[in-house]
């Protein structure tokens, strides 16, 4: 009933809030009693006022009933909703940006839980701020009310500093020198400047540290049992599957590293994996799998460079069927005069001829065929584990582009093959066992066994191959010899420049399945290989429709 | 322009009679799920915009799977807002085909006449009625396609020098999603549109019933009053005086619906009233400030001055984070007019005072999916998003949220920005407005231009444009 | 006359209310400006082609130059701390040259009107030399984090606290004022070293020609000692 009522509250609000909101694309909020009863929270503590699940705010009543005599309804309530819609609109906006302030306090805080503890606290801050400034609203009220410990007093403190809002803050005199001194460092923090943020959490996390460690030492003294935000957590509950996919995949072209990628997902990786997000399915997620950053990296990264093929191309069949009218003129041919249309008169500007075009028909090509991926790991390659590897970047792109078409992709993954150093995975659809055998390392010789590829190749009526290698080949006389044989489309990817790479090229200049591609700087592979692979498809442009 | 004053929209119960009109149409003849929530309310896009299309007199693209109700929803929303009963509309209609030609859509010479040797012009039914329906426009030759949108951009129909002038028209275009067997509509063409909308399956339920339910056309015929509709079309009289005949007898059909089924249509002073009333509703400061900041984003480039798609951006633009750096092409002029003209709609439909943002981010989406045309990159990227809309669509939803959040963020600075330009151009000393966004660089173009020509323009006397 | 493109925007009054954060950053940022020039004022002096050279008359002269530049400035410990970090920020400052920043931070810390200085510097990815140097009586100057070559040179009865490590030639030439390094110290500690007191609380790699004063490693007095001989590797 008490809920019924709140919730009716809320609608009666919604409008006026969303409005001054300029119109935030979220659902409108829910009463639901939260999962933990406020009395466990511990003594006084009011429990979590608002939670936002996927974009869901939710107001917890029990929060609302605990503050009934310190604020109005309606009060209380505003304010909260105004905070959950500001982590919306302004901070942190998308997952990208959580996991890059996260990302940027880790450097600083060092550990996990105190990092995450940070970035909650300066997304807050600017949230609120932001609201604050922008907008009428009952967040400083809000503040004054709510309980507070050691952190949460600096922060208080820090508002009261850059609101210009007394909410009722000050200090004891036995830490108030100290407090007062990172409230002074705190408040000169441009927070409302996003191209600012990265050093800005690094500035923030730096002043808060000795606080949140002293925080932290508090919590795992009391076996881990902290006291909730009233104002919600920061969790990757926020985020749909969609907006982490976009996270990650922004996060890995934005920082193009690999220990850095690494690192944050990790430290994720039990939040990453209880959302259902491993890496087996090819579309990243499924439960319990384990998350292989490395591979994710390349996977994400790879997203970002993605190629539109077009899987039935059309042939056009050369003949000429009747298409649309124009008017016939004095000297055209009589042939095609359209009588119906011409109402039986030969007469300019009313007689119509009919205007002819080559018709289209579906070609023998149905989608792009299969792939052989062939790519070193051989020791003169980056080792795709510890660097950015372009090579595995640029054959994932590759993996990409012929499973969107709906073709299967083999690994063939060699160092030194004779000896055992090599990996293979047979034609298959499943982008994460691609993945893994395109980001295995052998880092000994480079030498390649025909023999154990020729299965691959053999009985495939269709079937592109892509090698990607510093061609610092032992045997590749013998793979210049297999190439010269076999006339399916080759993509060759060299790094670097060698005399070995200059001796393939002459070998196999006059070949014309052949496409070699030069690279001088290994950021110009993933460009490089698009090109080629987009020239290859492009049937439209191929055929000049 | 609105000038931040409440004004209240004097109603004279259209909006009612207008809405009762979509919930006939969503409750007895086009089964749908509602798939657009405006101002908290439920709504399904392909009615909605075609109610708008024929309260606006707009040109409305209906896509969608064949057999999904694209050309019937059309129907309905035409014949209920403009009284003409099925039977005429689909005498009216012209199908899309390679053979169709400029006789079988806009008129024929008068064959009797023209054995005497004198020249007259039968003119088509679809060239004279208001309501214009073309079923898969994109399998007519793109010369075909050419003349249709021109004819309606003017609301002229010309045949061997001679002429007939509607008043009063909205065209309604369907086209299946293109595949191997269908031309296509070429972008100039395309940009003609004020909306595109997809008609969606409704539903493995509601498409059930939809199969039960197969006479809900005979709702909307009339026998009789269709023969008279004929004959005034085939009479020899001038159009002109065609158009009152007709009225009478759309009037006469549209009672027979009230009373039949419980729905009142739109007359055609109800409808010159309505126009009337939208015409009294203008864009607050937040709607014109955010349609401004999207077109800057839409057309903007530093470097080569504008969008064009002849010209790629170059590595290392600052304005990487902004639309423009996202597409090919350039929005053209039509955009804005369709933007303001179905958010104008919207507001009134609404029974709202003024054309708020919430109006325009509603309507943006279906005005601007078709006319963006993406890079390539941005494609492969969202192709496999989770989404409800079609591809084009969805695109444009996202782009319109992206750029709602950039002008959250800085609404009071950039409206700030405005009415500083405003002050320099009417020749205040002030610095130009500073920001990062495109919208700034155009104010501080717009205001160098005055500044550097405004003595000589301010002091020629010039006549007001026009 | 030409259309305003803007005309219904004419009457918009943005209600521009002071917001206090606004003013704090943007007080601390032109602080930050003026420190920032008269470090560029001080390169152009000191450093003309990007070189300088640690010998006593060009430390001193170029402490002279900052003075003169800092003298001018009001600021704050934590602008001077912002300041160190902005150094490796090459957006904003060009050129890091770890002497002349040094004595230019030493200049900023000497002249503070804060006695405690709390410097918050284990991020920096560069060690500052010369931090400290002349560190006047009743100063007090603690960094977090590491220091490098020179620390403390020349301490004028001041207090320097290192969390850190700091490296060789620290406190070289001291006559009065003590050193706290919490890690360990390089090579050349106290070298003409003629009062006060050094505390390492790691290890002292080798010691300076010491003229007078205290060095201690982990509370054990090590200067005056006997089995300590200058730079000897122990």
């Amino acid at each position: 009933m008490e809920d019924k009522r709140l919730q009716g509250l809320i609608e009666e609000m919604w409008p006026r809030l969303k409005k001054k909101h300029l119109y935030p694309e979220l659902p409108i909020p829910k009463i639901v009693k939260a999962s933990a009863p406020a009395e466990e929270e511990g003594e006084g503590n009011e429990g979590v006022g608002l939670e936002m699940k996927e974009k869901q705010m939710t107001l917890n009543p029990a929060f609302i009933s605990s503050m009934k005599d310190k604020m109005t309804e309606e009060n209380l309530i505003e304010a909260l909703i105004d905070h959950g819609i500001t982590h919306y609109t302004f901070c942190p906006w998308d997952f990208q940006t959580h996991l890059m302030i996260y990302a940027e306090a880790k450097k600083v805080m060092g550990d996990k839980e105190s990092a995450k503890q940070a970035t909650n606290y300066f997304i807050d801050v600017i949230a609120d701020t932001h609201c604050v400034k922008k907008r009428a609203t009952e967040i400083p009220e809000l503040h004054r009310h709510l309980k507070k410990r050691k952190v949460d007093q600096v922060i208080a403190s820090l508002y009261q500093r850059i609101w210009g809002i007394d909410l009722g803050v000050s200090f004891s005199n036995s830490d108030g020198k100290g407090s007062e001194e990172v409230v002074r460092r705190l408040a000169r923090i441009p927070y409302l400047d996003r191209s600012r943020w990265p050093e800005s959490i690094r500035k923030f996390a730096r002043s808060l540290k000795p606080l949140l460690v002293a925080e932290q030492k508090e919590k795992e003294s009391r076996g881990g049992q902290g006291e909730s935000n009233p104002q919600g957590e920061h969790d990757l509950g926020h985020y749909s599957y969609e907006e982490i996919d976009q996270g990650l995949r922004d996060y890995a072209q934005k920082t193009m590293g690999l220990s850095e990628f690494k690192e944050v997902v990790e430290d994720f990786s039990p939040e990453l994996k209880e959302r259902g997000y491993g890496i087996e399915g090819g579309m990243g997620r499924g439960r319990g799998a384990p998350v292989d950053a490395d591979v994710l990296f390349y996977m994400k990264l790879s997203e970002n460079y993605s190629i539109p093929l077009k899987k039935v191309p059309l042939e056009k069949s050369g003949k000429l069927h009747p298409h649309s009218h124009s008017p016939w003129e004095i000297g055209a041919p009589f042939q095609d005069i359209d009588i119906w249309t011409s109402f039986g008169k030969i007469m300019p500007g009313m007689t119509q001829v009919w205007k002819k075009k080559e018709g289209k028909g579906r070609g023998k090509i149905e989608g792009a065929p299969d792939c052989l991926i062939v790519i070193d790991s051989s020791g003169s390659m980056i080792n795709p584990r510890k660097n950015l590897s372009y090579a595995v970047l640029g054959a994932a792109c590759a993996t990409n582009a012929y499973l969107r078409n709906g073709s299967k992709v083999a690994v063939y993954n060699f160092s030194d093959a004779p000896m055992g150093g090599r990996d293979i995975v047979d034609y298959t659809e499943n982008r994460e066992e691609i993945y893994r055998v395109l980001c295995r390392y052998f880092g000994g010789g480079t030498a390649l066994d025909l023999e154990e590829i020729m299965p691959l190749i053999k009985g495939k009526k269709e079937l592109d191959l892509f090698i990607i290698t510093d061609m610092k080949i032992t045997n590749l006389e013998t793979l210049i010899g297999f190439f010269g044989k076999i006339k399916n489309r080759i993509t060759a990817v060299h790094i670097g420049e060698n005399p070995y790479a200059a001796r393939f090229e002459k070998a196999v200049e006059k070949r014309k399945n052949i496409n070699i591609f030069k690279v001088k700087k290994k950021e110009d592979i993933p460009h490089i290989v698009l090109g080629s692979i987009r020239e290859y498809f492009d049937v439209t442009r191929k055929t000049g429709d | 322009m609105f000038d931040g004053k409440v004004r209240v929209v004097e109603k004279n119960g259209y909006q009612k009679q207008v809405m009762s009109i979509y919930r006939f149409i969503n409750d007895r003849l086009y089964y749908n799920r509602p798939d657009i929530e405006i101002k908290g309310e439920p709504y399904n896009s392909t009615i909605l915009f075609s109610l708008l299309t024929g309260l606006t007199g707009g040109k409305e693209l209906i896509i969608g799977e064949p057999g999904l109700g694209k050309t019937t929803s059309a129907e309905f929303v035409c014949s209920l807002m403009y009284q003409f009963p099925l039977g005429v509309i689909w005498g009216s209609e012209v199908s899309g085909h390679p053979e169709q030609t400029e006789e079988k859509i806009i008129g024929r010479p008068d064959l009797g006449k023209l054995n005497r040797g004198e020249e007259d012009v039968v003119w088509t039914n679809f060239s004279q009625v208001p309501v214009k329906i073309v079923d898969e426009i994109n399998r007519l030759p793109e010369t075909k396609q050419s003349m249709i949108l021109d004819g309606v951009d003017r609301g002229n129909w010309e045949y061997l020098n001679e002429m007939i002038i509607n008043d009063e028209y909205c065209l309604f275009a369907t086209a299946n999603y293109q595949d191997g067997g269908t031309n296509t509509i070429i972008a100039p063409l395309v940009d003609r549109f004020d909306v595109i909308v997809e008609s969606r399956y409704p539903g493995a339920n509601l498409s059930f019933i939809i199969g039960k339910n197969r006479g809900k056309n005979h709702i909307l015929r009339h026998p009789k009053y269709e023969k008279d509709l004929y004959r005034v079309l085939k009479s020899k009289v001038a159009y002109e005086k065609k158009i009152p005949k007709m009225e009478e007898i759309c009037n006469a059909f549209g009672e027979h619906v009230r009373e039949t089924a419980g729905v009142k249509p739109l007359k055609r002073e109800d409808r010159d009233r309505i126009r009337a009333e939208m015409e009294g509703l203008d864009l607050d400061l937040d709607a014109s400030a955010f349609t401004r900041m999207i077109l800057s984003e839409l057309s903007f480039c530093e470097r080569y001055g504008q969008k064009r798609i002849v010209e790629n951006c170059e590595e290392g633009c600052h304005y990487t984070g902004y639309l423009c750096r996202q597409i090919r092409n350039c929005a053209s002029n039509r955009l804005p007019t369709s933007i303001k003209s179905f958010a104008r709609g919207l507001a009134w439909f609404l029974g709202d005072s003024g054309i708020d943002i919430e109006h325009v981010t509603s309507v943006m989406p279906y005005t601007l999916s078709h006319r963006i045309q993406w890079k390539d990159e941005v494609l492969s990227q969202k192709e496999r998003a989770k989404r409800d809309d079609p591809f084009q669509i969805f695109l444009a939803k996202e782009a319109v949220k992206a750029v709602l959040q950039r002008y959250r963020e800085q609404s009071d600075h950039l409206k700030d920005a405005l009415a500083l330009g405003s002050k320099i151009f009417q020749g205040a000393p002030l610095e130009p407005p500073e920001g990062d966004h495109p919208i700034y660089a155009e104010i501080r173009k717009d205001i160098r231009y005055r500044m550097n020509h405004g003595e000589r323009l301010g002091d020629a006397d010039d006549p007001e444009p026009v | 006359m030409t259309q305003n493109p803007f005309e219904e925007f004419q009457s918009f009054q943005y209600r521009k209310t002071s917001f206090p954060l606004d003013r704090i950053v943007h007080t601390a940022e032109a602080v930050m400006d003026r420190i920032r020039l008269g470090y560029e004022k001080l390169l152009e002096e000191e450093a003309k082609e990007l070189v300088w050279m640690v010998q006593y008359n060009t430390i001193i002269k170029a402490y002279e130059v900052a003075e003169k530049y800092i003298k001018e400035i009001d600021y704050s410990a934590e602008d001077i701390e912002d300041f160190c970090f902005a150094l490796e920020n090459t957006q904003r400052i060009p050129y890091l040259i770890p002497g002349p920043a040094g004595i230019y931070i030493s200049a900023l810390c000497n002249d503070a009107r804060e006695e405690e200085i709390v410097l918050k510097l284990s991020e920096l990815k560069t060690e500052i030399n010369l931090i400290g140097f002349r560190l006047p009586k009743g100063k007090r100057l603690m960094v977090e984090g590491d220091t490098g070559d020179f620390t403390g040179i020349g301490i004028e009865g001041g207090e320097l606290v290192v969390e850190g490590n700091s490296k060789n030639w620290t406190g070289a030439g001291m006559r009065s004022g003590k050193i706290c390094v919490k890690k360990n110290i390089g090579l050349h500690t106290g070298e003409w070293m003629m009062g006060g007191e050094i505390h390492v609380g790691g290890r002292v790699r080798g010691l300076g020609n010491i003229v007078d004063g205290k060095v201690y490693e982990r509370e054990k007095l090590v200067y005056p000692g006997k089995a300590r001989y200058p730079n000897v590797y122990y």
